[in-house]
């Protein structure tokens, strides 16, 4: 698994300058506006679809079979896959909250609650748990469908959930429910565990996928 | 006879095209020669046998085995597919890093000599290779990592004459080692006919005939004559026919017998583009 990991590592390591400028760009575009959570957010997003990229780019050198011929099984190759996303999320995570805690030091003073250093620290885990579910979802639909059929499809695959989030969020706020402090905490807490969760599942569902497939 | 690959009754439906019970054998210390058309069957058989397509039917074991079973024996096998299966933006270098990783059997002092050997730069993207660098960097990449068994699939297809005779030398060194062994699909059947042993011709789907290489170029034929002699030839001595011209092509399974048969023809050696072009736009005998 180490040298698929590493090929995916390389492969992308080639786009990091374009990355990186993207990256810097977003931020000067969303932390003024919305507020240096959503930025991490948004990093840790961005980053997680390289995971597509990565596929991109196997397609385009026929790497799959050669990546079969080699001493793993198809299940190995595809949890390097998800290895490569897990890396890929953390890295982005990383770096939303790094280009956020810098933009609030340079704003001290003029800080929002929003922008506070826990806030932007919660911000750590759930960009991780978002990104990471949202990339697991990408690699099935990758399989089955190829890299630039799958982004299609992947949008409308994530609109799904983040509609019902939001209609969650809505009824409560009708409602007037609000979470305790606790409750939100330990749903910070507990987000990259339940990405994992849902990660596992599309885990299997990849594997099933290339189980079958003709490469 | 020990074989390291038994290829039987392979079978795969498409839709325009099925590969119909392809069966052969590959021996230890041989290199076979799997020749055809364009889109007779020869990639989709080395595909199967490699487990990267799901046979209806048959199968194929390497040592005995599975390789989907077996994942293990693929450090045994070296691959090269037709073109490089490796990004562009990557280096030999990277690559090599990223094989060490995968095969423990990895020899980086093999891989360097391969590189120095085949001309190739160690730091140089590989999308400014030619298609001739390429291939002689998957060729480096198979045999890096000590493999026993070789797929070529058109490996030296990229290749200019000189550096393809230097690996068909690479080759032949390969199989000095009895444990070793080739299957080779090509084009350029004269490369096969300088280093295959048995040549196992495909043609829409089946194979037509698996032979020793020396049968085909020393006993098989081609009987060129004209409408008369035709008129009276055995149908059992007759393998495959093509009216031209002129004359009638017929290719004939003892040149020998036929020249002594049939004195007022002409009977040739056959090449193995010979037979392909009689077998695939001929009349097959009887």
């Amino acid at each position: 698994m180490k040298s698929l990991l590493l090929k995916d590592l390389y492969n992308i390591s080639h786009n990091a300058k374009s990355m990186l400028f993207i990256l810097a760009m977003i931020a000067l575009i969303i932390v003024p506006t919305s507020g240096a959570p959503t930025y991490t957010i948004s990093c840790s997003i961005l980053c997680a679809m390289m995971i597509m990229t990565t596929f991109t780019f196997d397609e385009a050198s026929g790497w799959t079979a050669y990546a079969l011929i080699l001493p793993v099984t198809r299940r190995v190759v595809v949890r390097a896959k998800y290895a490569a996303l897990a890396v890929f999320c953390t890295a982005g995570s990383l770096f939303g909250l790094a280009v956020s805690a810098l933009v609030s030091l340079c704003a001290v003073g003029r800080m929002t609650e929003l922008n506070s250093p826990l806030v932007l620290l919660a911000m750590l885990p759930v960009g991780w748990a978002v990104a990471f579910a949202m990339g697991s979802m990408a690699i099935p639909l990758a399989y089955k469908y190829g890299a630039e059929h799958a982004r299609v499809l992947l949008f409308a695959a994530f609109m799904a959930p983040a509609m019902l989030v939001i209609a969650v969020i809505g009824v409560m706020a009708v409602l007037e429910v609000s979470l305790s402090g606790a409750a939100v905490t330990a749903l910070v807490c507990a987000s990259p565990l339940a990405a994992l969760a849902w990660g596992y599942v599309m885990y299997r569902a990849a594997c099933r996928v290339f189980e079958k497939k003709e490469v | 006879m020990d074989a390291i690959l038994e290829v039987k009754d392979l079978t795969k439906q498409y839709d325009g095209f099925t590969l119909d019970h392809v069966s052969f054998t590959v021996p230890k210390g041989c290199i076979m020669g799997l020749v055809g058309e364009n889109g007779a069957g020869k990639s989709t058989t080395i595909k199967a046998a490699l487990g990267l397509i799901r046979p209806d039917a048959g199968g194929a074991a390497f040592w005995g085995r599975n390789l989907a079973d077996a994942p293990e024996l693929k450090e045994q096998v070296g691959v090269v597919f037709d073109g490089l299966s490796f990004y562009e933006t990557l280096t030999p270098e990277k690559m090599g890093n990223v094989l060490r990783a995968a095969y423990r059997q990895w020899d980086d002092g093999l891989y360097k000599e391969y590189m120095q050997r085949f001309d190739l730069p160690f730091d140089k993207e590989f999308k400014g290779f030619s298609k001739g660098m390429k291939a002689k960097m998957a060729i480096a990449a198979a045999l890096a990592h000590r493999p026993r068994f070789l797929v070529l699939d058109e490996a030296t297809s990229g290749l200019d004459p000189v550096m393809r005779d230097d690996m068909l030398d690479v080759f032949l060194d390969f199989v000095q080692d009895e444990e070793h062994g080739i299957l080779m699909s090509s084009h350029i059947t004269t490369d096969l006919e300088k280093v295959a042993d048995y040549i196992t011709f495909i043609h829409e789907g089946r194979v037509l005939f698996c032979k020793p290489k020396d049968e085909l170029r020393y006993r098989w034929g081609i009987l060129r004559c004209g409408a008369a002699v035709f008129g009276q030839l055995d149908p059992a001595e007759m393998l495959a026919w093509r009216r031209e011209e002129y004359q009638y092509d017929v290719l004939v399974p003892d040149k020998e017998a036929a020249r002594r048969r049939h004195k007022d023809a002409v009977v040739d050696d056959a090449t193995i583009d010979d037979i392909l072009l009689l077998y695939v736009k001929g009349e097959k005998g009887k």
